[in-house]
């Protein structure tokens, strides 16, 4: 496996995402750019320059029109894929940490930090699949979350829920149409924030990770914990790889922790469990920082992670990944064929 | 890099030569298949730097969504605007190869690692404790005690009671390294199948591991694990099929180890599958012999 170093950042990546195609991979880091590239070679597309602050989270749309994008200068940006045209700006009273699609790309929330006096909340707006139509300013709908600020935020299957991640490591689900607080469970242990939310293909269940060590596949329907994956370092990032039932996790010492821990190296490194026997199957070293997000290629295929390094690495896997079984799913492969 | 080494005292105007054009880039054709193409550029510093890449052309056919397809034609734009076609140096690199592979072995081994910690934190208990005689009570090895063929131990739970007291006796168990005297210093390799005997490099497969795998030879270098593992496992469980590839070209190299769970196995298929037909090939198979 030769992994394709992408190097257009100065900065610390924050997120980076696979288009649904798998072929377009988005990256946004504290410098001010947002880059795209092509997964299957890593050339660069193009960048959208326009934010004025660090970028902390970038989404697409399914169809891979636009992308939008929620930056440190307290704006979200709604961008052509194809031109790197800023098609609207939305201003908030703070930063911008997480943004996310729908799942027809209808709409799109934005997760607000709690800073200066204001609350975090979670903001609805109103998309118009159309790249030559004024988007509208008005906010459909905006959760104030009160008790512990929303981290990270998701849609779930049918536009049903919204699903928060908070500062406390709890997990809340909303009503999507009215925005009521339906159920918050203490998910991780208390004070450990959460840290990334990603969704499996059909969006029914989704993991989490969190600053506890721990990543945690969770219904969406009830916020019921299916499994959990303890690591041996804070993570910081975790995603559900297609085809294959694995999940994949990023962690390690923050950076400003670093020189107060042992000196002991390779906490940066990707580790892959297996989804159902919640054992850790094999790790990936090459980062020389926190691995700060990581991302599965919808199709199974190939996977990103990009690091407090400023690098981004796409891993096209092997023949040796996809034939990777447990013992008790060889036997059975064997009986099936019998 | 192949400028001409000059001397700081020549003079400057030599310096007109490094523009002089480049040297047209070659292609030469490689016995194995690939190409080795040169080229010549400038650098910042005017030197003239030559990159000689070898490349091997693998055709592969792969269709994609019309969607995909039509996104490859679009024009660059940002801060990619004035790219040419293809990656470009200064943002995409290639990385070193990793060797990832999946196993379920992982949990284990960082269990190994707990054990490690625990032998340490036993060693660090036992630091300040003296050595008791089992018969006596008194502080000299077992061995040594002066009542040794007089009197029985104290207690009969033997070594288990006091690792610390158990150090010097039963001669039996060092003599068998042949080592004779007690005391006398007896090389790793040669002590008993004591702690010691796993930490040798890749000391998973150990000793138990040996006796089952077989060394299969003039593998066809088309050959796959998966279809040496499908054709291993009639015989029985197969624990790890081995085949050496060619780093550079990803061609197998014509050996492959492969180990099962149970000797008897073993000897099963070494007999079945030596002279077997496979892709053009006649197998050879064999007990692995020790590494030395």
């Amino acid at each position: 496996m030769r992994p394709i170093l992408l190097s257009g950042h100065e900065r610390a990546l924050t997120q980076i995402k696979f288009n649904p195609d798998g072929d377009l991979l988005f990256s946004v880091s504290k410098d001010q750019n947002i880059c795209v590239w092509f997964s299957h070679n890593g050339e660069r597309l193009g960048t959208y320059k326009g934010h004025q602050g660090a970028i902390w989270t970038v989404d697409v749309d399914h169809t891979s029109t636009f992308i939008a994008s929620g930056s440190a200068d307290n704006t979200i940006k709604l961008w052509e894929v194809k031109t790197g045209k800023c098609l609207k700006t939305w201003e908030f009273p703070t930063a911008v940490k997480r943004v996310e699609f729908n799942e027809d790309s209808t709409q799109l929330l934005g997760v607000t930090e709690k800073r200066m006096g204001h609350l975090g909340t979670i903001v609805v707006l109103n998309i118009i699949p159309d790249v030559n139509a004024e988007q509208s300013d008005e906010k459909e709908l905006t959760i104030v979350c009160d008790e512990s600020k929303a981290t990270v935020a998701g849609w779930s299957y049918l536009n049903k829920y919204i699903i928060a991640g908070h500062e406390d490591g709890s997990v809340s689900q909303y009503d999507a149409k009215t925005g009521e607080q339906l159920d918050n469970f203490p998910v991780h242990e208390l004070g450990m924030q959460v840290t990334d939310l990603q969704w499996s293909p059909d969006r029914t269940y989704f993991i989490t990770a969190s600053k506890d060590k721990t990543a945690k596949l969770i219904a969406a329907r009830d916020l019921e914990v299916l499994k959990t994956y303890p690591a041996d370092t804070p993570l910081n990032s975790a995603a559900i790889t297609p085809k294959k039932d694995y999940v994949l996790l990023g962690g390690g010492q923050a950076a400003m922790d670093v020189t107060t821990t042992s000196a002991r190296q390779g906490k940066f490194e990707a580790r892959f469990y297996h989804k159902i026997f919640e054992d850790e199957i094999g790790r990936v070293r090459g980062h020389f920082g926190p691995l700060n997000t990581v991302a599965a290629d919808p199709t199974g295929k190939s996977y990103a992670s990009g690091g407090e390094d400023g690098y981004v690495r796409i891993h096209h896997f092997d023949k040796g990944y996809f034939d990777f079984l447990y013992e008790v799913e060889r036997e059975r492969q064997n009986q099936n064929r019998l | 890099m192949s400028n001409k080494q000059r001397d700081w005292a020549d003079d400057d105007d030599l310096d007109e030569t490094t523009t002089t054009e480049l040297p047209p880039p070659q292609t030469m054709q490689n016995k194995d298949g690939t190409k080795t193409t040169v080229t010549w550029r400038y650098n910042d510093q005017g030197q003239k730097v030559k990159t000689t890449r070898r490349i091997r052309l693998v055709t592969h056919r792969e269709v994609v969504d019309p969607r995909v397809a039509e996104r490859k034609t679009w024009a660059k734009f940002g801060l990619s605007e004035k790219d040419g076609a293809g990656p470009q140096m200064d943002t995409t690199s290639v990385g070193e190869n990793i060797i990832f592979r999946l196993s379920t072995n992982w949990r284990k081994d960082t269990k190994e690692e707990g054990k490690d910690a625990g032998a340490t934190a036993m060693k660090e208990k036992l630091k300040d404790k003296t050595v008791k005689c089992r018969i006596c009570n008194g502080e000299h090895f077992t061995a040594r005690c002066p009542y040794k063929d007089t009197m029985a131990p104290v207690g009969a739970e033997g070594a288990a009671g006091d690792p610390a007291a158990g150090m010097g006796d039963e001669p039996a168990a060092a003599g068998g390294a042949g080592a004779g005297k007690k005391g006398s210093y007896v090389p790793p390799a040669l002590r008993g199948s004591g702690a010691g005997a796993g930490e040798k490099m890749g000391g998973k497969y150990g000793e138990r591991d040996d006796l089952a795998t077989l060394r299969v030879t003039n593998v066809s270098e088309m050959a796959e694990e998966s279809e040496l593992r499908d054709m291993f496992e009639r015989f029985g469980r197969v624990t790890r099929v081995f085949l050496a590839k060619d780093r550079e070209t990803g061609m197998a190299k014509g050996f492959a180890f492969i180990s099962f769970a149970d000797r008897g196995d073993a000897v099963k298929a070494c007999s079945k599958m030596d002279g077997y037909g496979f892709k053009h090939l006649i197998l050879r198979v064999e007990f692995a012999k020790k590494a030395a």
